[in-house]
Protein backbone atom coordinates (compact mmCIF):
# COMPACT_ATOMS: atom_id res chain seq x y z
CA UNK A 1 0.00 0.00 0.00
CA UNK A 2 2.79 1.82 0.84
CA UNK A 3 4.58 1.99 -2.61
CA UNK A 4 1.15 2.52 -4.27
CA UNK A 5 0.66 5.96 -2.43
CA UNK A 6 4.61 6.64 -3.23
CA UNK A 7 3.33 6.17 -7.22
CA UNK A 8 0.82 8.12 -7.31
CA UNK A 9 2.59 10.80 -5.70
CA UNK A 10 4.87 10.41 -8.44
CA UNK A 11 2.59 10.62 -11.13
CA UNK A 12 1.10 13.34 -9.44
CA UNK A 13 4.38 15.40 -9.82
CA UNK A 14 4.97 14.40 -13.48
CA UNK A 15 1.12 15.37 -13.88
CA UNK A 16 1.75 18.73 -12.33
CA UNK A 17 5.20 19.52 -14.32
CA UNK A 18 4.19 18.46 -17.44
CA UNK A 19 1.36 21.34 -17.16
CA UNK A 20 4.24 23.76 -17.23
CA UNK A 21 5.13 22.31 -21.34
CA UNK A 22 2.37 23.82 -22.94
CA UNK A 23 2.20 24.11 -26.64
CA UNK A 24 2.43 27.39 -28.85
CA UNK A 25 -1.57 28.08 -29.79
CA UNK A 26 -2.27 27.65 -32.84
CA UNK A 27 -4.84 30.53 -33.61
CA UNK A 28 -3.23 33.85 -34.90
CA UNK A 29 -7.03 35.56 -35.79
CA UNK A 30 -6.73 36.07 -39.30
CA UNK A 31 -7.96 35.80 -42.42
CA UNK A 32 -4.91 35.72 -44.78
CA UNK A 33 -5.13 36.75 -48.40
CA UNK A 34 -4.37 33.57 -49.64
CA UNK A 35 -7.66 32.44 -47.71
CA UNK A 36 -9.83 29.78 -49.32
CA UNK A 37 -12.52 31.85 -49.38
CA UNK A 38 -10.42 34.35 -51.68
CA UNK A 39 -9.15 31.48 -54.08
CA UNK A 40 -12.49 30.27 -54.55
CA UNK A 41 -16.24 31.12 -53.89
CA UNK A 42 -17.71 29.54 -50.37
CA UNK A 43 -21.40 29.98 -49.76
CA UNK A 44 -21.80 31.57 -46.21
CA UNK A 45 -23.23 27.70 -44.91
CA UNK A 46 -20.26 26.01 -46.18
CA UNK A 47 -18.01 28.67 -44.60
CA UNK A 48 -20.11 27.88 -41.22
CA UNK A 49 -19.52 24.59 -42.10
CA UNK A 50 -16.07 24.87 -42.20
CA UNK A 51 -15.52 26.46 -39.08
CA UNK A 52 -17.15 24.29 -36.60
CA UNK A 53 -16.08 21.14 -38.31
CA UNK A 54 -12.50 21.38 -40.24
CA UNK A 55 -11.15 24.50 -39.12
CA UNK A 56 -9.38 23.29 -35.42
CA UNK A 57 -6.99 21.48 -37.50
CA UNK A 58 -7.14 22.38 -41.03
CA UNK A 59 -6.71 26.39 -40.37
CA UNK A 60 -3.97 28.51 -38.52
CA UNK A 61 -7.48 29.33 -36.11
CA UNK A 62 -8.08 26.87 -33.31
CA UNK A 63 -11.25 26.78 -31.18
CA UNK A 64 -9.79 25.68 -27.99
CA UNK A 65 -11.81 24.45 -25.36
CA UNK A 66 -10.87 24.66 -21.61
CA UNK A 67 -9.28 21.26 -21.56
CA UNK A 68 -6.67 21.69 -24.69
CA UNK A 69 -5.04 23.72 -21.84
CA UNK A 70 -4.39 20.39 -19.70
CA UNK A 71 -1.47 18.26 -21.00
CA UNK A 72 -1.27 15.73 -22.31
CA UNK A 73 -4.67 16.48 -23.94
CA UNK A 74 -3.01 19.14 -25.96
CA UNK A 75 -0.51 17.61 -27.15
CA UNK A 76 -2.43 15.42 -28.06
CA UNK A 77 -4.21 17.87 -30.17
CA UNK A 78 -1.15 19.85 -31.36
CA UNK A 79 -0.35 16.94 -33.21
CA UNK A 80 -3.10 16.46 -34.93
CA UNK A 81 -2.90 20.04 -35.86
CA UNK A 82 0.06 19.57 -37.51
CA UNK A 83 -0.52 16.63 -39.28
CA UNK A 84 -3.75 18.25 -40.41
CA UNK A 85 -2.51 21.54 -41.47
CA UNK A 86 0.36 19.83 -43.10
CA UNK A 87 -2.46 17.26 -45.24
CA UNK A 88 -4.30 20.75 -46.15
CA UNK A 89 -4.83 24.28 -44.71
CA UNK A 90 -7.58 26.08 -45.72
CA UNK A 91 -6.17 29.37 -44.43
CA UNK A 92 -3.39 28.99 -47.20
CA UNK A 93 -5.33 27.50 -49.55
CA UNK A 94 -5.26 30.25 -52.02
CA UNK A 95 -1.07 29.42 -51.97
CA UNK A 96 -1.39 26.04 -53.42
CA UNK A 97 -0.21 25.82 -57.10
CA UNK A 98 -3.63 25.28 -59.08
CA UNK A 99 -3.16 21.44 -59.25
CA UNK A 100 -2.99 21.46 -55.86
CA UNK A 101 -5.91 22.93 -55.09
CA UNK A 102 -8.04 20.85 -57.61
CA UNK A 103 -6.47 17.76 -55.64
CA UNK A 104 -7.96 18.77 -52.39
CA UNK A 105 -10.90 19.64 -53.26
CA UNK A 106 -11.72 16.30 -54.96
CA UNK A 107 -10.08 15.46 -51.79
CA UNK A 108 -12.05 16.84 -49.13
CA UNK A 109 -15.35 15.78 -51.07
CA UNK A 110 -14.01 12.48 -50.78
CA UNK A 111 -13.08 11.98 -47.50
CA UNK A 112 -16.03 13.32 -46.40
CA UNK A 113 -17.83 10.67 -48.73
CA UNK A 114 -15.86 7.81 -47.52
CA UNK A 115 -16.86 8.73 -44.19
CA UNK A 116 -13.10 9.47 -43.15
CA UNK A 117 -13.47 13.23 -42.18
CA UNK A 118 -13.66 14.69 -39.60
CA UNK A 119 -12.14 12.29 -37.66
CA UNK A 120 -13.77 9.84 -35.31
CA UNK A 121 -12.18 10.75 -32.42
CA UNK A 122 -12.41 14.63 -32.75
CA UNK A 123 -16.22 14.12 -33.25
CA UNK A 124 -16.83 12.36 -30.12
CA UNK A 125 -15.82 14.89 -28.15
CA UNK A 126 -16.95 17.74 -30.65
CA UNK A 127 -21.06 17.27 -31.40
CA UNK A 128 -21.62 20.25 -33.59
CA UNK A 129 -18.73 18.92 -35.57
CA UNK A 130 -20.82 15.54 -36.62
CA UNK A 131 -22.23 16.43 -40.10
CA UNK A 132 -26.05 15.57 -41.30
CA UNK A 133 -26.76 14.35 -44.27
CA UNK A 134 -27.60 17.58 -45.82
CA UNK A 135 -24.26 19.03 -44.43
CA UNK A 136 -22.36 16.39 -45.87
CA UNK A 137 -24.33 17.01 -48.98
CA UNK A 138 -23.36 20.94 -48.77
CA UNK A 139 -19.88 20.48 -48.39
CA UNK A 140 -19.53 17.88 -50.81
CA UNK A 141 -21.07 19.56 -53.71
CA UNK A 142 -19.15 22.88 -52.94
CA UNK A 143 -15.95 21.39 -53.07
CA UNK A 144 -17.11 19.67 -56.20
CA UNK A 145 -18.38 23.00 -57.60
CA UNK A 146 -15.41 24.35 -56.63
CA UNK A 147 -13.12 22.36 -58.32
CA UNK A 148 -14.83 22.49 -61.24
CA UNK A 149 -14.46 26.24 -61.34
CA UNK A 150 -10.80 25.52 -60.78
CA UNK A 151 -11.15 22.92 -63.87
CA UNK A 152 -12.33 25.45 -66.53
CA UNK A 153 -9.10 27.75 -65.54
CA UNK A 154 -6.62 24.48 -65.56
CA UNK A 155 -8.44 21.71 -67.57
CA UNK B 1 -4.70 13.06 1.38
CA UNK B 2 -5.25 9.61 0.51
CA UNK B 3 -8.82 10.69 -1.22
CA UNK B 4 -7.53 13.13 -2.93
CA UNK B 5 -4.35 11.13 -4.42
CA UNK B 6 -7.40 9.02 -5.68
CA UNK B 7 -9.27 11.54 -7.10
CA UNK B 8 -6.12 12.90 -8.59
CA UNK B 9 -5.39 9.60 -10.46
CA UNK B 10 -8.80 9.24 -11.26
CA UNK B 11 -8.65 12.49 -13.09
CA UNK B 12 -4.75 11.51 -14.54
CA UNK B 13 -6.40 7.88 -15.98
CA UNK B 14 -9.34 10.00 -17.66
CA UNK B 15 -7.45 12.10 -19.48
CA UNK B 16 -4.84 9.50 -20.54
CA UNK B 17 -7.86 7.45 -21.30
CA UNK B 18 -9.40 10.47 -23.82
CA UNK B 19 -5.93 10.89 -25.05
CA UNK B 20 -5.49 7.05 -26.47
CA UNK B 21 -9.05 7.38 -27.77
CA UNK B 22 -7.64 10.25 -30.12
CA UNK B 23 -4.91 8.69 -31.22
CA UNK B 24 -6.46 5.17 -31.25
CA UNK B 25 -8.62 5.76 -34.09
CA UNK B 26 -6.34 7.08 -36.39
CA UNK B 27 -5.38 4.81 -38.90
CA UNK B 28 -1.31 3.85 -38.78
CA UNK B 29 -0.86 1.51 -41.15
CA UNK B 30 3.24 3.07 -42.02
CA UNK B 31 4.57 0.02 -41.08
CA UNK B 32 4.15 -1.79 -44.47
CA UNK B 33 5.55 1.19 -46.30
CA UNK B 34 8.18 1.79 -44.01
CA UNK B 35 9.97 -1.92 -43.39
CA UNK B 36 9.29 -3.01 -47.37
CA UNK B 37 12.50 -2.42 -49.39
CA UNK B 38 11.57 -0.41 -51.96
CA UNK B 39 10.89 -2.64 -55.37
CA UNK B 40 12.78 -1.56 -58.75
CA UNK B 41 10.85 -3.02 -61.35
CA UNK B 42 12.61 -0.23 -63.37
CA UNK B 43 15.26 -1.48 -65.73
CA UNK B 44 18.95 0.31 -65.61
CA UNK B 45 18.81 0.99 -69.26
CA UNK B 46 18.83 4.47 -70.78
CA UNK B 47 16.75 4.40 -73.82
CA UNK B 48 18.54 6.83 -76.76
CA UNK B 49 15.17 8.51 -76.67
CA UNK B 50 15.11 8.96 -73.07
CA UNK B 51 12.90 11.49 -71.38
CA UNK B 52 13.24 12.94 -67.87
CA UNK B 53 9.83 11.56 -66.06
CA UNK B 54 11.05 8.03 -67.87
CA UNK B 55 11.35 7.12 -63.73
CA UNK B 56 8.10 8.08 -62.68
CA UNK B 57 6.23 6.72 -65.70
CA UNK B 58 7.48 3.29 -64.87
CA UNK B 59 6.53 3.45 -61.40
CA UNK B 60 3.13 4.56 -62.02
CA UNK B 61 2.46 2.18 -64.71
CA UNK B 62 3.55 -0.71 -62.16
CA UNK B 63 0.62 0.93 -60.37
CA UNK B 64 -2.10 1.05 -63.08
CA UNK B 65 -1.23 -2.76 -63.02
CA UNK B 66 -1.37 -2.86 -59.82
CA UNK B 67 -4.71 -1.72 -59.21
CA UNK B 68 -5.91 -3.23 -62.20
CA UNK B 69 -5.43 -6.78 -60.18
CA UNK B 70 -6.91 -5.20 -57.21
CA UNK B 71 -3.51 -5.51 -55.16
CA UNK B 72 -3.37 -2.61 -52.52
CA UNK B 73 -0.14 -3.75 -51.10
CA UNK B 74 1.75 -3.98 -54.11
CA UNK B 75 -0.27 -0.71 -55.37
CA UNK B 76 1.59 0.28 -51.96
CA UNK B 77 4.98 -0.54 -52.92
CA UNK B 78 4.30 1.27 -56.68
CA UNK B 79 3.48 4.83 -54.75
CA UNK B 80 6.80 4.20 -52.82
CA UNK B 81 8.50 3.91 -56.11
CA UNK B 82 7.20 6.91 -57.67
CA UNK B 83 8.69 9.04 -54.59
CA UNK B 84 11.91 7.22 -54.94
CA UNK B 85 12.05 8.01 -58.83
CA UNK B 86 10.39 12.26 -58.04
CA UNK B 87 13.70 12.12 -55.35
CA UNK B 88 16.14 11.63 -58.00
CA UNK B 89 14.48 13.46 -60.82
CA UNK B 90 16.86 16.25 -62.43
CA UNK B 91 14.88 18.93 -63.20
CA UNK B 92 17.95 20.60 -64.20
CA UNK B 93 17.28 18.94 -67.18
CA UNK B 94 14.19 20.50 -68.06
CA UNK B 95 13.40 23.87 -70.26
CA UNK B 96 12.13 27.09 -68.13
CA UNK B 97 8.40 25.86 -70.13
CA UNK B 98 8.80 22.31 -68.69
CA UNK B 99 10.13 23.39 -65.30
CA UNK B 100 7.25 25.59 -64.53
CA UNK B 101 4.96 22.75 -65.26
CA UNK B 102 6.84 20.20 -63.14
CA UNK B 103 7.12 22.56 -60.63
CA UNK B 104 3.05 23.04 -60.65
CA UNK B 105 2.77 19.59 -60.23
CA UNK B 106 5.88 17.77 -58.30
CA UNK B 107 3.76 18.16 -54.91
CA UNK B 108 0.32 16.76 -55.89
CA UNK B 109 2.55 13.80 -57.63
CA UNK B 110 4.26 13.48 -54.19
CA UNK B 111 1.33 13.67 -51.65
CA UNK B 112 -0.95 11.65 -54.02
CA UNK B 113 2.02 9.17 -54.08
CA UNK B 114 2.45 9.29 -50.55
CA UNK B 115 -1.16 8.50 -49.56
CA UNK B 116 -1.20 5.49 -51.96
CA UNK B 117 1.92 4.20 -50.33
CA UNK B 118 1.03 4.91 -46.98
CA UNK B 119 -2.76 3.06 -47.74
CA UNK B 120 -2.23 -0.67 -48.73
CA UNK B 121 -5.32 -1.96 -47.17
CA UNK B 122 -7.27 0.70 -48.57
CA UNK B 123 -7.35 -0.11 -52.30
CA UNK B 124 -10.69 2.35 -52.72
CA UNK B 125 -8.62 5.44 -51.21
CA UNK B 126 -5.83 4.62 -53.52
CA UNK B 127 -7.89 4.55 -56.58
CA UNK B 128 -9.44 8.27 -55.39
CA UNK B 129 -5.40 9.39 -54.72
CA UNK B 130 -4.69 7.56 -58.33
CA UNK B 131 -7.33 9.50 -59.95
CA UNK B 132 -5.38 12.64 -58.93
CA UNK B 133 -1.96 11.51 -60.19
CA UNK B 134 -3.07 10.04 -63.54
CA UNK B 135 -4.17 13.92 -64.35
CA UNK B 136 -0.72 14.94 -62.66
CA UNK B 137 0.94 12.57 -65.30
CA UNK B 138 -0.96 13.12 -67.95
CA UNK B 139 0.03 16.89 -67.81
CA UNK B 140 3.70 16.03 -67.02
CA UNK B 141 4.29 14.00 -69.89
CA UNK B 142 2.55 16.65 -71.94
CA UNK B 143 5.19 19.19 -71.11
CA UNK B 144 8.08 16.85 -70.88
CA UNK B 145 7.47 13.99 -73.17
CA UNK B 146 7.61 10.34 -73.12
CA UNK B 147 10.00 7.88 -74.78
CA UNK B 148 6.96 5.47 -75.26
CA UNK B 149 3.49 5.95 -76.67
CA UNK B 150 0.75 6.39 -74.00
CA UNK B 151 -2.71 6.29 -73.85
CA UNK B 152 -5.40 7.93 -72.44
CA UNK B 153 -8.01 6.37 -71.28
CA UNK B 154 -11.15 6.79 -69.69
CA UNK B 155 -14.09 4.64 -67.94
CA UNK B 156 -17.44 5.90 -67.71
CA UNK B 157 -18.27 4.13 -64.82
CA UNK B 158 -16.22 5.92 -62.52
CA UNK B 159 -16.51 9.08 -60.93
CA UNK B 160 -19.19 10.19 -63.02
CA UNK B 161 -17.05 9.63 -66.22
CA UNK B 162 -13.93 11.50 -64.70
CA UNK B 163 -11.75 8.52 -64.08
CA UNK B 164 -9.16 8.43 -66.76
CA UNK B 165 -5.20 7.19 -66.91
CA UNK B 166 -2.53 6.15 -68.61
CA UNK B 167 -1.54 2.91 -70.25
CA UNK B 168 1.13 1.68 -72.16
CA UNK B 169 -1.01 -0.66 -74.01
CA UNK B 170 -3.99 0.10 -76.29
CA UNK B 171 -5.73 -2.80 -74.94
CA UNK B 172 -8.25 -1.73 -71.64
CA UNK B 173 -7.36 -3.20 -68.01
CA UNK B 174 -9.52 -0.88 -65.72
CA UNK B 175 -7.07 -0.03 -62.68
CA UNK B 176 -10.50 1.55 -61.05
CA UNK B 177 -12.87 -0.82 -61.15
CA UNK B 178 -10.08 -4.16 -61.29
CA UNK B 179 -11.51 -7.54 -61.41
CA UNK B 180 -15.12 -6.50 -61.30
CA UNK B 181 -14.90 -4.75 -65.06
CA UNK B 182 -11.40 -5.47 -66.03
CA UNK B 183 -12.52 -3.78 -70.01
CA UNK B 184 -14.92 -0.66 -68.90
CA UNK B 185 -13.03 2.40 -70.84
CA UNK B 186 -11.89 3.47 -73.76
CA UNK B 187 -8.79 4.84 -75.58
CA UNK B 188 -9.08 9.13 -75.69
CA UNK B 189 -5.97 9.76 -76.65
CA UNK B 190 -2.70 8.68 -78.09
CA UNK B 191 0.53 10.48 -76.18
CA UNK B 192 3.69 10.45 -78.24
Amino acid sequence: MHIFKKILLALLIVFIAIQFVQPARNKNGLVEPVDVTKAVSVPENVKMILQTACYDCHSNNTNYPWYTYVQPVGWILNNHIINGKKELNFSDFGSYPIRRQQSKLKAIADQIKDGEMPLYSYTIIHKNARLSKEQKALLTDWAQKAKDSLDKINP
Amino acid sequence: MKKITMIISAGILALTFTACNSTGSKQTNNTDSATMPSVTTTSPAIAANAKPADGILTGYINLKNSLAADNGSDAAKNGQEILDALSKFDASALTPDQKKVFLGLVGDIKENSEHISENGDKIAHQREHFEMLSKDMYDLLKATGTSKEMYLDSCPMYDNGKGTWLSEMKEIKNPYLGNKMPTCGAVKETIK
